[in-house]
C-alpha cells in the first residue's frame, strides 16, 4: 500500500469528523503557536540588543561621578562632580587598553533659536564622543581643532532638535542661543531613534572649554567634569579593564579597596545583558506553556485515537478480511494520528505568527522570526503525532481478525 | 483444494470450554458449490472462518491448496486472505465512508497494485455485478442488494479462487435474493469455489452439495441432485 493510498484512506476518515479532529488537534495548535512566539521574542530581544550595543558604541564602558555618602551624607547624584580632566588623563596613561576618552559635561537649559524655544540636554565634550558612541552627520562637520582649544561658540545638534527649532530647514549657520549665549551651528547628526528611556537625538553638543566657560563654570568649576566615556580596545578586554578603571580611580581617589567609591563604572554590555536575561525568562515562560501543551496536546491525540480505534474496530476487521496485513493498519492509524498533528501544526504556526506580528505591530516590540522556529515545529507536532499515536496504531495493528469483524 | 483432517475449535468462555468444531474431517475440490447448513452454534460459522483464514484451529490440520495454514504467520494468512479469498458477509461490511469504486479497490490496495491496474480491476467487477453505473454512491446511497452486489464486487476484484459467502441474503427480501444467488451461481460457473452458510433450504438448494451441521459436527454430507 502506497503513501499517497494511506494518506488518502486518512484524510477520509478525519474529514468525516472534522470537528474532532480540530479540537484533538487543539493542544497541537497552542503548543506550536507557543514554540514560535517563544522563539521570536528570544531571538528579537538578542537582535534589539545588538543593536543597541551598535547605537551605544560597542566596548565602551561610562565613569560618572557620585556623590560619596562615606562620611554618612548622601549629597545627591547631580550636587557633586568628583571627576576631573587628570583622572582622565591618568586613566589614559596607565591603561593601555583604552583606545578613547570622551570626557563630558551637560546641563539641561532652554533654547531660544528662530523665535522658538526648546528645552534640551546641552554636552560639552570632544570630537571622541561622536566616535566612541558611533554618530553620523547628516549636515556639516565635527569641531575643530582650534575650535576645541579656544572655546569657539560651536554648536553640533540633534536631530530632535533640528525639528523643534527648525523644522525641516538646514540648521547649518543658524545662531542658536544656549543660555542667552549665542552659538552658531555647524553640524546636523543623523537620527539614532529613541530607546525606552530616552531621545537619543534630543542632544546639543558643544565643545568642551565653550561649554565650561560660557554655560557651566559655575557647576563644573577647574577641571571637573561630569562623566566620561571609555573606549575599550577589544571586547575581551572589556572586564578586566572595568577592574583597572576601578583600581586606578581608587588609587587616584585615595579610596581603600573595600571604602565606598565616589564614581560608578557602567558598562552597557553588562546592562544589555540584564535585559536580555529578563526576556529569556519570558521565553522559559513560553517554553513551559508550549512543553506542557505539547504533551497534553499528545495525550489528546492518543485519546482519540484510542476511542477511534475502538469505534472503528470493525471496519478493521473488514480491512484484515480483505488482506490488510499489521503493517498495513499501523500505519494507517500512525499516518492519521501524524496528520492531526501536522494540521496543528500548521494551524498552530499560522496562529503563532499572527501573535509575532499582532505583538510587534500593537506594542512595538521587535520579534524577529527565523526559519528554525519553523522547522522545529513541524518536527515538534510531527514527533508528538508518531509517538503518541504509536500506542493507539498498535493496538488496533494487534487485532484479532475474527475478534475485530465480530466486534459490534 | 481444501483439505481438513480431525479439526477441532475450542472457546473458553469463563471456567466452560465450549467445542465449536469438534474433529471434523471434510476434503472439497476445485470448483465445487458447497452450502453448509446448520442452526446457529452448530459451528458452520466457525468453521468457515478457519476456511477464511480469518481464525486459527486449536487442533488436527487445514490445507489450502497444499500449503498448511496452521504453519502460517499472520502476514502470510493476510496475503492469503487478499489473493485467493473473497469474503461476502451478511451485513455487507462495507465502509460507509468510500464509495462503492472506493470498497471494491479496498483489497487491491493492500495486493500493492497500481492505481491504473487496480480502477480497472475494481471497474470490471463492479460491472459484472451490474452496478457500472453506481461507482460514486456510497453504501448510505445504495439498497441492500445493491450493497451487496458492491461486497460481492469486492470479494471478486482480486480474482481469487475462492468466496465464503456468510449468510449473504440473510439480510435481503427474496427477490433481492434471488438476484445475489444468482450472481454466485454465475461466479461458480466461471470456475470459482463457492462456500456458502446459511440456514435457509431455499437458499443452500443452489449448491451442488450440502453439508449439514449440528453441535460442531459435520452429521450430513450429500451431493444436491435437485440442482
Amino acid at each position: 500500500m502506497s503513501l499517497t493510498d494511506l494518506i488518502y484512506l486518512s484524510q477520509k476518515s478525519l474529514r468525516s469528523n472534522i470537528l474532532r479532529s480540530v479540537l484533538t488537534s487543539l493542544g497541537i495548535i497552542i503548543g506550536v503557536s507557543s514554540v514560535i512566539t517563544m522563539i521570536s521574542i528570544g531571538s528579537g530581544a538578542r537582535q534589539e540588543v545588538e543593536e543597541q550595543i551598535e547605537r551605544f558604541g560597542s566596548n565602551n564602558l561610562i565613569v560618572r561621578s557620585q556623590s560619596s555618602s562615606s562620611r554618612g551624607v548622601s549629597m545627591g547624584a547631580n550636587s557633586v562632580n568628583t571627576l576631573t580632566l587628570k583622572d582622565m588623563e591618568a586613566l589614559k596613561e596607565e591603561l593601555p587598553a583604552i583606545s578613547a576618552i570622551a570626557p563630558r559635561v551637560s546641563l539641561s537649559t532652554q533654547i531660544v533659536a528662530n523665535g522658538n524655544n526648546w528645552l534640551t540636554s546641552v554636552t560639552g565634550t570632544t570630537n571622541d564622543h561622536f566616535n566612541l558612541s558611533n554618530w553620523n552627520f547628516e549636515l556639516g562637520r565635527k569641531f575643530q581643532e582650534d575650535e576645541l582649544n579656544k572655546g569657539s561658540r560651536v554648536a553640533v545638534i540633534g536631530k530632535t532638535v533640528q525639528k523643534n527649532l527648525f523644522g525641516t530647514d538646514s540648521p547649518i549657520d543658524e545662531v542658536i542661543r544656549i543660555n542667552k549665549v549665542p552659538f552658531t551651528i555647524i553640524g546636523l547628526l543623523e537620527a539614532k531613534g529613541g530607546t525606552v528611556w530616552a531621545d537619543l537625538d534630543d542632544t546639543i553638543v558643544v565643545p568642551l572649554k565653550t561649554a565650561k566657560q560660557r554655560l557651566v563654570g559655575k557647576k563644573f568649576p577647574g577641571d571637573q567634569i561630569r562623566s566620561m566615556t571609555i573606549n575599550v580596545s577589544s571586547t575581551e578586554l572589556l572586564f578586566k579593564t572595568e577592574k583597572d578603571i576601578d583600581t586606578v580611580m581608587r588609587k587616584l581617589h585615595k579610596i581603600s579597596a573595600n571604602g565606598n567609591p565616589d564614581f560608578v563604572i557602567r558598562n552597557y554590555a553588562q546592562f544589555l545583558n540584564a535585559r536580555q536575561e529578563s526576556s529569556r525568562v519570558m521565553s522559559i515562560l513560553l517554553a513551559t506553556v508550549a512543553g506542557i501543551s505539547l504533551i497534553v496536546g499528545g495525550i489528546g491525540i492518543m485519546n482519540i485515537m484510542l476511542v477511534t480505534v475502538t469505534e472503528r474496530t470493525k471496519e478493521i476487521g473488514v480491512c484484515m478480511s480483505v488482506g490488510a496485513k499489521k503493517r498495513d493498519i499501523l500505519l494507517q492509524f500512525l499516518i492519521e494520528s501524524l496528520m492531526i498533528s501536522l494540521i496543528g501544526g500548521c494551524i498552530g504556526i499560522a496562529l503563532g505568527l499572527g501573535v509575532i506580528f499582532g505583538v510587534s505591530e500593537y506594542f512595538n516590540w521587535k520579534m524577529s522570526l527565523d526559519y528554525i522556529s519553523l522547522v522545529l515545529s513541524f518536527v515538534f507536532s510531527s514527533s508528538i503525532g508518531i509517538i503518541f499515536g504509536f500506542y493507539p496504531a498498535r493496538k488496533a495493528a494487534n487485532l484479532n481478525p475474527i475478534d475485530a469483524l465480530r466486534y459490534e | 483444494m481444501i483439505k481438513i483432517n480431525s479439526l477441532s475449535k475450542e472457546y473458553i468462555m469463563g471456567d466452560n470450554k465450549l467445542l465449536a468444531i469438534n474433529n471434523v474431517d471434510v476434503l472439497i475440490k476445485e470448483g465445487e458449490f458447497v452450502s453448509v447448513m446448520g442452526s446457529s452454534g452448530s459451528g458452520k460459522s466457525t468453521l468457515m472462518n478457519i476456511i477464511g483464514c480469518l481464525d486459527t484451529p486449536s487442533s488436527g490440520d487445514y490445507f489450502f491448496k497444499d500449503n498448511n495454514i496452521s504453519s502460517l504467520n499472520s502476514n502470510k494468512l493476510a496475503e492469503l486472505r487478499n489473493k485467493e479469498i473473497g469474503f461476502v458477509f451478511q451485513n455487507f461490511n462495507l465502509l460507509p465512508r468510500l464509495n462503492a469504486l472506493e470498497n471494491v479497490v479496498l483489497p487491491l490496495l493492500y495486493s500493492g497494485k497500481n492505481s491504473k491496474e487496480r480502477n480497472k480491476l475494481a471497474l470490471n467487477a463492479l460491472e459484472s455485478v451490474g452496478l457500472k453505473d453506481r461507482t460514486h454512491h456510497r453504501p448510505n446511497q445504495l439498497s441492500g442488494g445493491q450493497q451487496q452486489r458492491v461486497s460481492i464486487a469486492r470479494a471478486i476484484a482480486g480474482t481469487p479462487k475462492l468466496i465464503l459467502a456468510d449468510e449473504p441474503t440473510g439480510a435481503l427480501d427474496s427477490t433481492t435474493s434471488l438476484e445475489i444467488m444468482k450472481i454466485i451461481n454465475e461466479l461458480n460457473s466461471k470456475g470459482i469455489t463457492i462456500i456458502l452458510v446459511t440456514h435457509e433450504d431455499d437458499i443452500a438448494k443452489h449448491a451442488s452439495r450440502i453439508i449439514k451441521m449440528k453441535d460442531g459436527k459435520i452429521i450430513e454430507d450429500k451431493k444436491n441432485v435437485s440442482n
